[in-house]
Formats: structure tokens, sequence, C-alpha cells
């Protein structure tokens, strides 16, 4: 049976939750219209305020620039940014995710050069996996990257790749070997400098109208071996604990809590009993999610490798996301001033389908869960 | 201490709680021989004041008595003992006490009364959290729909008990906490039978259908223990109510789902009354309506977030942990 231990914030949290919010307070200019989901909002200016800030990176070691703090507070400081509807997508990946990543598997020297940019909110990562024919079955990956002198050539496409076109470096998933009878052999991680020569990026329009994915091409582009994280073809164990370890943090629940903020406000202070019931029932959701997912964190904070409640979080989580604006939507009044109501509804509800789709799809979740449950 | 009461409580569960005793307990008798085990192991007295155990103990017994489809009314004999306790009377024996609710209009019939006609006394709780102590006199049994009894009592002597606790929130969190426990056992049936039963060759559980469905029913599992955990843990804070609040609904919604999903998975068989899987899901469709639906608990949240405003909501739910 899965458990979810209570976890108690340690003492100093609030103070710096409080921080938080003041510093939310004092850069309202950048948040003219929130929103929470993680991936919309890219402000290289409002990340290098929040760098300076120390809440980058911030339980890295301070040797490259962290802070050495606990996923409890770096916990808090997220849920408050994504709460408020903050721009974050800049920094998101570097810090949820690529930098973990040098940390766990990269050199020393990885680590030098990269992450202290990180942490000051100036240097900005892509995730590279996904390609024109792989999505969920992601050992299908055909980009190679071919032995040279002193490095890599790489030739292939990415597909999907959030913020290439702002961003400064991917992290792809690419074949140094081929396929064989294990076809998880033969898979590396390669950083990426989306400067370089033989890159090009196309940014795909999305059905909200946004363009914040891209089409990322590869022609003969040249890696270092410096350049390669861990052991060439140790990619595909790589890239399954970064997946697994990064899927319930709470963007996973909170993408379209600006709605709810904004219904709340439109059903005023004293509602129906129809009404009231919607608020209180998506607050019962949340108020689960957010233990549920500060339970993932300290088991985390224990050195443990939660796998598969994390992707027990991240599919909860995700269906109540894309539940949230439906709630909302059939309480909603008629009457009031609709107009902020309406307008995140309609953004929120247009971003939704790629809630269960992004991070790995709801069909695979289901499929981790299963296996931790001794189905398959 | 809370997982040694809850340990001696399983083991008695695991003894007393067969299939036959279920299906005679809805038959309409009582089973005496648990109850009496119970007792004899102190269990009847620990959510008295002075009995060593914290109330998040007799929750976590609950949880257990729910996980067993426990069929007598735990909760409410182990609260109605801590209610009259307080009364300083006559004191609890083995007998047992039960809790009822008070008809709006008249403090004489008392409704919905778990096994008020085995009971010796009753407590009664009102709308308005007012509660209140009687001897039965007469009793229309009546039973909900997984067969329990749930008796109209006439009750005389009644008396104003002095009970600083919100009770009604504490009976919709017991009703939590059993809902719990029994969908963890409803999860466990259904992944035991999917990996039992044999069609086209294997065992259920190897279509990826069936995979989805039970992993949908763990995550409904796993948020409604959490949610019922949560509302234990803030026993005696003022946000016990809303967080009880939390609970009944988050619990409600995955009773609903988890009971079709793991009735689909155990197919014809699940839908006889010869199988065990009843006994749980229909406690669980029945435990949601009691004590306030979700939607009564949901709206008692949702005005106090209307009440503090938009720009307050975020403060008040990042303030749970």
């Amino acid at each position: 049976m899965l458990q979810f231990d209570p976890v108690q914030l340690p003492e100093g949290t609030e103070a710096l939750r409080h921080e938080v919010r003041d510093f939310l307070a004092a850069n309202a200019d950048r948040i003219s219209a929130p929103n929470s989901d993680f991936s919309s909002g890219h402000d290289a200016e409002f990340s290098a305020r929040l760098g300076e800030r120390g809440w980058i990176g911030m339980t890295w070691p301070k040797a490259y620039g962290g802070a050495e703090r606990s996923f409890f507070e770096r916990y808090v400081v997220t849920e408050e940014l994504l709460a408020a509807g903050a721009p974050v997508s800049a920094h998101w990946i570097a810090d949820r995710q690529s930098g973990p990543l040098l940390l766990g598997s990269g050199s020393e020297d990885q680590c030098a050069r990269y992450l202290p940019a990180i942490v000051r909110g100036r240097s900005f990562f892509s995730i590279g996996m996904s390609e024109p024919g792989t999505g969920s079955d992601l050992a299908s990956v055909r980009t190679t990257a071919k032995r040279v002198a002193g490095g890599w050539r790489v030739n292939g496409t990415k597909l999907w790749t959030t913020g290439a076109h702002l961003n400064h470096y991917m992290i792809a998933l690419v074949r140094t070997a081929p396929a064989k009878d294990n076809r998880h052999a033969g898979l590396s991680q390669l950083i990426i400098d989306l400067a370089a020569p033989g890159v090009a990026i196309r940014p795909i329009r999305n059905m909200a109208g946004g363009e914040d994915f891209n089409e990322v091409v590869f022609d003969d582009v040249f890696v270092t071996d410096a350049d390669v994280v861990g052991e060439p073809g140790n990619g595909w164990s790589q890239v399954t604990s970064e997946l697994g370890y990064e899927r319930s943090g709470p963007e996973r629940f909170l993408s379209a809590f600006r709605v709810y903020v904004e219904f709340v406000r439109l059903v005023g202070a004293d509602p129906e009993r129809f009404e009231a019931a919607a608020v209180g029932r998506i607050a019962a959701h949340l108020m689960t999610l957010r233990r549920m997912s500060m339970s993932v964190a300290g088991m985390l904070e224990n050195g443990k490798a939660p796998n598969v409640e994390a992707a027990l979080v991240k599919e909860l989580g995700n269906n109540f996301e894309k539940l949230l604006p439906e709630i909302a939507r059939a309480a909603a009044p008629s009457g009031g001033d609709q107009e902020r109501f309406r307008r995140t509804y309609a953004e929120t509800l247009l971003l939704s389908p790629s809630f269960t789709l992004r991070g790995g799809t709801r069909e695979i979740l289901r499929g981790v869960i299963a296996r931790g449950l001794g189905l398959r | 201490m809370e997982q040694m009461l809850a340990d001696a409580a399983e083991r008695i569960f695991r003894d007393q709680c067969a299939k036959e005793i279920l299906d005679a307990a809805e038959e309409g008798q009582f089973p005496a021989r648990l109850w009496q085990l119970l007792c004899e192991n102190g269990f009847q007295l620990m959510a008295m004041p002075d009995s060593g155990a914290e109330l998040a103990d007799v929750f976590a017994v609950l949880r257990v008595a729910g996980r067993f489809a426990a069929p007598l009314p735990l909760a409410e004999a182990l609260l109605a003992n801590r209610w009259l306790g307080e009364e300083g009377g006559d004191g609890p024996t083995d007998a047992l006490n039960t809790v009822g609710l008070v008809a709006e209009d008249d403090n004489t019939h008392w409704r919905d009364v778990p096994w008020g006609r085995a009971a010796r006394r009753i407590v009664g709780v009102a709308d308005d959290g007012g509660v209140f102590a009687g001897t039965p006199v007469a009793v229309t049994q009546a039973v909900n729909l997984a067969g329990e009894p749930r008796d109209q009592v006439e009750v005389q002597d009644v008396e104003p008990l002095p009970c600083a606790e919100p009770a009604p929130a504490l009976l919709a969190l017991a009703r939590a906490a059993q809902s719990a426990g029994a969908l963890e056992r409803v999860l466990e049936l259904g992944i035991g039978y999917a990996l039992e039963r044999e069609q086209f060759g294997r065992p259920i559980a190897r279509f990826q259908a069936v995979q989805h469905m039970l992993a949908m029913v763990a995550a409904e599992v796993a948020a409604a223990g959490r949610a019922s955990d949560a509302a234990v843990a803030a026993i005696g804070s003022e946000r016990f109510a809303f967080e009880v609040a939390a609970a009944k609904s988050r619990v409600g919604e995955a009773v609903g789902l988890v009971a079709e999903a793991v009735h689909q998975v155990h197919g014809a068989m699940g839908f006889t009354y010869e199988h065990q899987l009843h006994h749980f899901t229909r406690r669980l469709w029945a435990w949601r309506d009691e004590c306030g639906s979700e939607t009564y608990w949901q709206a008692l949240l949702g005005r106090r977030l209307c009440a503090l405003g938009a720009d307050q909501v975020w403060d008040f739910l990042a303030t749970s942990s």
C-alpha cells in the first residue's frame, strides 16, 4: 500500500513564505496577467530578480552558488510563486530538473560551469526528450550523436521543446550507439548550446495561440566530450530518475489555481449553497493534493526515491487541474463582474489539454502506478 | 501508542469480522463476542479523557474498524462514553451506549441511532452542535443501505451534556476515518481479484484497461487516507471543522469512484451477496451520506473561504500543513 506520511514544515519556512510574498508584492508590475501554469510566463528579468534573492537552486551546494536549503523551503518558494501566477517559466526547468540532473550525474566541471549562472537566474535550460516519432515511447529516440575527434556530431530533431527559442541550453537524450536487443542501452544525455552553429529553432503555435514550444533541428551540431552528462550509454537510467523525482511538485496541481481565485471573487462573500459547495469542493482537493505533494518532498528530503508516489501525485494533480475549471464553470453565477473570471477561465481551459500530457502522459503514469501495485 | 492500539484492535477484528459475522449482523444479530473482546481489552473506554489514549488513537482504531467493516457502532460507542463520562453519572460499562441525531422539532424522538435497539444510553447531537443524554424507551428499527441499524428511538430523561467539543465534526471525522480504512480494503480486494481471475489465458491484471482502473483507485484511496489523517492531526485546532470538511468531502468523492471501479473489476462475482465486497462498498456508500454529505461540508468550507475573500484563499490553503 502506498504511504503518504504527514510532514510538518520546519520552523523558518513561514518567515520565508512571507519574504516571498513581500517580493511578489514589490514585483507586482511583472505579474499583470497572473497565470499559475508554470510554462506560460517567460520573463528573464523576473528570474534574475529571483536569483538575486537566492530562490533558484536553493537546495544545491554552496560551492556552486546554491544555498543548501531544504526541499521544504524550496517547496514553499515554488508554491508561493505559482499561486501568485508569477512568470517562472524561464528558469523553471533549469531549477527543477537540469541542475539536479547535473548534480546527480554530471561532472564536477559541468556543475562548476553551468550551475552558478542558473542560480543567478541568468541561464535557462530546455528538455530535449520528445521527437517527431517519439513521445511516450522515449527509448525510440532517433536523434544521433556520432563520435568525432574531441566530441560528438549531433543530427536529428527534437519536438515540443518548451522555451527553446528563449533559453540557452538543452539537455538532449540522443542515441550514441545503435539500438540492439536492449533498446535502453546506447542512449546518452548531452548539453547542447542552443546558439551553436547547426541548431535551427522553429516555434510551434499552440491551440491557445501561444508560442511556447518548438521544433529544434540539429544539423551536424558539435558537442564536446565535456558536455556529455554522465557516462555515454547511461542516458536511460538518468532520464528515468530525472522524470521520476520531478513529477510531484506544486506545479502538478496548481496550473489552474488562478481560475479558482477569480471564481471566488465572482461568487462574492455571500454565496448560494451550490456556489459555496463548489468553492469548498475545490479547496478540499487542493488541501489534500498539497499535503500529498509535501509528503513526497519529505521523502526526497529523507533521501528516498518515491517514484510511484510521485507518479500518483501527478496523476491526481493533473486530473484535478482539468476538473477545477469545470467545477467553477458549472457553478459560476451569471451576474457580477465577469471579465477577470472569463479571461482566466478561457486561458486555462485552452492550456488544459497539455496538463495530462507534459512530464509523462496520464496513461504512462497509470502504468507506473500499476507496476507499483504489483499488477504488471 | 497509536500503532500499538491499532495493531491490537486489528487482531480482534481479524478474528471477529468474518463474512458470516457480517452477514449475521445484517440480519440484526449484535456481534456480542466482538464487543466483549473489545471491552476485555479496554477499547470501550479509550476515548475517555483519562484513558491515556489520544483522540488521534481513537481515529486510528476506527480506521482499522473500517478496514474490516466491523459490524458494530464503535465510533458512537466510544464517543458516547467520552461524552457521558464527562457527565460524571453512573459511568460507562460494557453496556453499549451510542450516539444519534436529535430531531429538529422533537427532543424526545431521535433518529439515525446506530444500534439504538441494543443501547443502554444514547447521546443525541443536535444540528447546532448541542449534546444531550437520554434513555431509550421505545425503538423503531431501521437500517441504512449497508444494512447497518439506524433506528428511531423515543427517549426519556433527556438532559443536556456539558460537551465543549464540536460533536458533529468529530462524528463526521469518524465516518471519514472508517471510510479511509474501508477504501484500503476495497483496493486490496480489487488487486487480489485482478491477479487471481484469469480470462483469455491470463490474469485480468495483465490488461491495461484493468491496470488503469486500479491505478486510479489507488490514487483515490491514497488521497482519502491523507485527507482523513490531516483532519485527525487538526483535532483541537481552530481549523478543525474546516479540516474535517475537506476530509469528508475528499473521502466522499473517492468513494463514488472507487466503489464503481472495483465492482467493475470484480465482474458478476462482486455483485453476488456471497462475495464480501458489498459489505465494504455498501458501507462506503452509506457513510458518505451520514454525518453530513460532501455537499454539506463543502458548503461549510466554501462559505468560510468566500467570507475571507478571493485574495485570502491561498493564505488559508497554504496554512494547512
